[in-house]
């Protein structure tokens, strides 16, 4: 996201703790479906959602130990992409071009971040809040940044302390293009707000956000 | 009698039953309706049993039932929890969501009526007030786990959570995605781990939980 002349490649993909070991979640890059998954042990991958075999989404697939399995023919990728098994064929080694595509996965500060392989710069600073919720809305992120005037643009979303849900709240807006139109919102508050009163708030503020668009 | 369900193997109501007789051990004789292309459920036979004419019908020897609410309280008689806690609170929660599932079968069930058979519906305001709901128990989700509850009404799962999870699960079939909803994909997978579980076209049970195919065992 371009903000305020400063670039990065990275575009928050959800909450940490929503994504929980053994599971695979879609993700999006700029554009491109991800499969997000985290393994057993916690290994945490943001590949491209299309499986090297027939180009399934990766994301409808299933997290076994430390591999990310297809629903479709049940090849199975490990951590590091190569594919290590293909059930139709028990007793063939995959050749190592068989991989999953990744994409540069990170996480600090209790999100979880993404950015295109090796052109990642540093991760967006949101310390000193504590994560909230995901929600989507029907608008794009530039109309809302424009409802949220009290809010500034930083590399990744918008921040700034605002009243919400009949609260005053630091709040950061972690914004994330979905198709369609939607954007993701992942919402971080002060570690001392009420985590009630600002979902509500933003509940809210999604709805005011959408009848402007429509209108 | 062992109770015989009137049954369609697509339809989210009918799965509701199957799966609460599944999760608390009750067998039920199923009795395959021919809904769709036949409409069997429209014919006299059937009307003679339920005049309303639709699915499931639940006869439990007694009983004749024909909505699938009433269906999941006449399964979970028996086995404490899944009423609710016994108090007050958890007892109007579960009606509360009860009511809500009739909600998620107007909006997203329709939707998928409309979009697998064909059936009329106004499809843009069904997904409309579909995504108005998977947005309530979305955001209901969020602040029962901050209370450290993982289901609707408390932190063990109730007929109320049978009663909404089929339609939810099924909404990609009515062209809603579930991609934005992490606390609902949380709640899904917490029913699917649940003893018990039974599939249905659409929904799948965890595949992780099966064990991985023996190398070599073709
Ligand atoms: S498409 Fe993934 S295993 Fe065949």
């Amino acid at each position: 996201m371009k903000t305020g002349g400063r670039v990065t490649n990275w575009v928050a993909n959800g909450l940490s703790r929503d994504v929980v070991a053994g599971v695979v979640v879609p993700g999006r890059w700029q554009g491109v479906d991800l499969a997000i998954w985290r393994s057993a042990t916690g290994v945490l991958r943001a590949w491209k959602d299309r499986c090297p075999h027939r180009g399934m989404r990766l994301s409808h697939g299933f997290v076994r130990g430390e591999g990310l399995s297809c629903i479709y023919h049940g090849w199975t990728y490990g951590t590091d992409g190569r594919c290590r098994s293909i059930p139709a064929h028990p007793d063939l080694v995959p050749p190592a071009a068989i991989r999953a595509e990744a994409l540069d996965c990170a996480e600090a500060d209790g999100v979880i971040w993404v950015a295109g392989a090796g052109e990642a710069g540093p991760l967006p600073a949101v310390t000193g809040l504590v994560p909230l919720r995901s929600l989507a809305l029907h608008a794009l992120p530039g109309q809302i940044a424009a409802a949220l005037p009290g809010l500034r643009l930083f590399p990744g979303g918008l921040r700034g302390v605002v009243v919400l849900g009949g609260i005053q709240t630091s709040l950061c807006l972690l914004l994330q293009e979905l198709a369609r139109g939607q954007t993701m919102i992942h919402a971080l508050c002060g570690p001392q707000d009420d985590p009630v009163a600002v979902s509500r708030g933003l509940e809210d503020l999604r709805r005011s956000i959408e009848q402007g668009v429509a209108a | 009698m062992t109770p015989r369900l009137h049954d369609y193997v697509l339809s989210a109501s009918c799965y509701k039953v199957r799966l609460m007789a599944a999760l608390v051990g009750v067998r039920l004789d199923l009795v395959a309706v021919d809904f769709h292309p036949g409409r069997e459920h429209k014919g006299p036979a059937f009307r003679a049993l339920n005049p309303a004419g639709t699915l499931p019908v639940l006869e439990t020897g007694e009983l004749v039932l024909t909505e699938s609410t009433a269906m999941l309280v006449w399964l979970a008689q028996g086995h404490p929890g899944w009423t609710g806690d016994g108090s007050r609170s958890a007892a109007a929660q579960v009606q509360q969501w009860l009511a809500f599932s009739a909600r998620l079968a107007a909006s997203l069930g329709m939707a998928r009526l409309h979009d697998m058979l064909h059936f009329p519906a106004d499809i843009d305001g069904c997904r409309l007030a579909g995504i108005d709901c998977l947005r309530e128990v979305e955001a209901h989700l969020f602040e029962a786990r901050l209370a450290g509850r993982l289901f609707l009404t408390g932190d063990r799962p109730t007929i109320a959570d049978i009663a909404c999870f089929p339609n939810v699960a099924l909404a990609p079939d009515g062209g809603v995605g579930l991609e934005p909803y992490p606390g609902i994909r949380l709640w899904m997978r917490a029913i699917r781990s649940l003893p018990g579980f039974i599939e249905m076209p659409g929904i799948h049970r965890l595949h992780e939980l099966r064990p991985a195919p023996e190398r070599g065992a073709a």
